[in-house]
């Protein structure tokens, strides 16, 4: 769901136009549509150096974690989940809300994580490094768009 | 709902994409169009009972719906027509907002036209009233925006036809 669908669904419920507060909510959102769309650009060819550079810090904090025993496999594995983490990500800049980040890839999560043995503390470490560079490359602009959803995105580990 | 942004982004989920090529195209034309949609959403919502009101007064007033025997006639019948009515200009202006009209088909077009014909209501005049709608919404919002709440009025159009 995108900020529009959001204002859309709270002003049907209501039986309403939308009104003066969610307007402007909408018409902010489409003003900086071009740092939007530059955020999101930049998350997406960056998303392989994120996640390399994101997995050195966190390897350096939390040396014992699944993906840095050697295994391979594992280790592809865990680095592909936090590549789709940037992408969703990048959905949320789109789409004005945190709605995709929620949907396809936090509920349920905790349940997937446990499952797999892999300790949510150090996941909440890994996504954290993964914002950490991801701002870097980001202008300020668009890292103000952009940090919040990260910083749910750690809250949520 | 669906609406243009998540119509966007749910496709590139399923195949693990970011938003590029032709979908980034898509999402960047509707962007450049956002502010001509909130403008006309601000003076649609701010305006509408006199939207309504002009409407009926170009299509239906003078007719002999309004008269005793017809489906605007008692007064009772009269409000429910333009409570209708503000139902259609209302979720039009959603659609417009998403420039999407999926809305349309789950709020309003299902089960309309059995609704309508269980209680009488005639198409013929409905029909008529949108296409003047269509035309006191573009005075009031211009013809660019006019033209694309043309679109999802039309869409209830032809649901109903």
């Amino acid at each position: 769901m995108s900020v529009v669908a959001k204002v859309i669904a709270q002003s049907d419920r209501a039986n309403r136009f939308p009104g003066s507060a969610e307007l402007t909510q909408l018409q902010d959102y489409f003003s900086n549509s071009s740092v939007r769309l530059s955020a999101a650009q930049k998350l997406a060819a960056n998303q392989q150096k994120i996640v390399d550079e994101g997995s050195k810090r966190f390897w350096a904090q939390c040396p014992n974690t699944p993906s840095n025993r050697g295994d391979d496999k594992r280790t592809a594995l865990c680095q592909r989940d936090q590549g789709w983490y940037i992408r969703l990500v990048s959905y949320c800049i789109l789409a004005g809300n945190a709605k995709p980040l929620e949907d396809i890839g936090l509920d349920g999560m905790r349940d997937m994580y446990v499952s797999l043995q892999v300790p949510l503390a150090n996941l909440r470490i890994a996504m954290g490094c993964l914002k950490e560079v991801a701002m870097g490359l980001l202008s300020s602009e668009e890292a103000a768009l952009a940090g919040p959803y990260f910083d749910q995105l750690v809250r949520a580990f | 709902m669906q609406d243009t942004i998540t119509s966007i982004i749910n496709p590139a989920d399923e195949k693990g994409n970011y938003i590029e090529g032709e979908a980034l195209d898509q999402l960047k034309q509707y962007f450049q169009s956002g502010a001509i949609r909130v403008k006309a959403a601000t003076l649609i919502g701010s305006s509408a009972a006199s939207i309504i009101g002009k409407t009926v007064e170009k299509s239906l007033l003078y007719g002999d719906i309004t008269l005793p025997g017809g489906n605007m006639y008692p007064t009772r019948r009269y409000a429910a027509c333009l409570r209708d009515l503000t139902y259609f200009l209302r979720y039009a202006t959603y659609a417009m907002l998403a420039a999407d009209a999926s809305i349309l088909d789950e709020r309003i077009l299902t089960g309309l036209k059995d609704t309508y014909s269980s209680l009488g209501v005639p198409l013929e005049p409905t029909i008529q009233a949108l296409q003047a709608m269509k035309d006191v919404v573009a005075e009031r919002v211009g013809s660019e925006a006019g033209q694309e709440m043309g679109i999802y009025i039309d869409h209830i159009i032809t649901g109903l036809g």
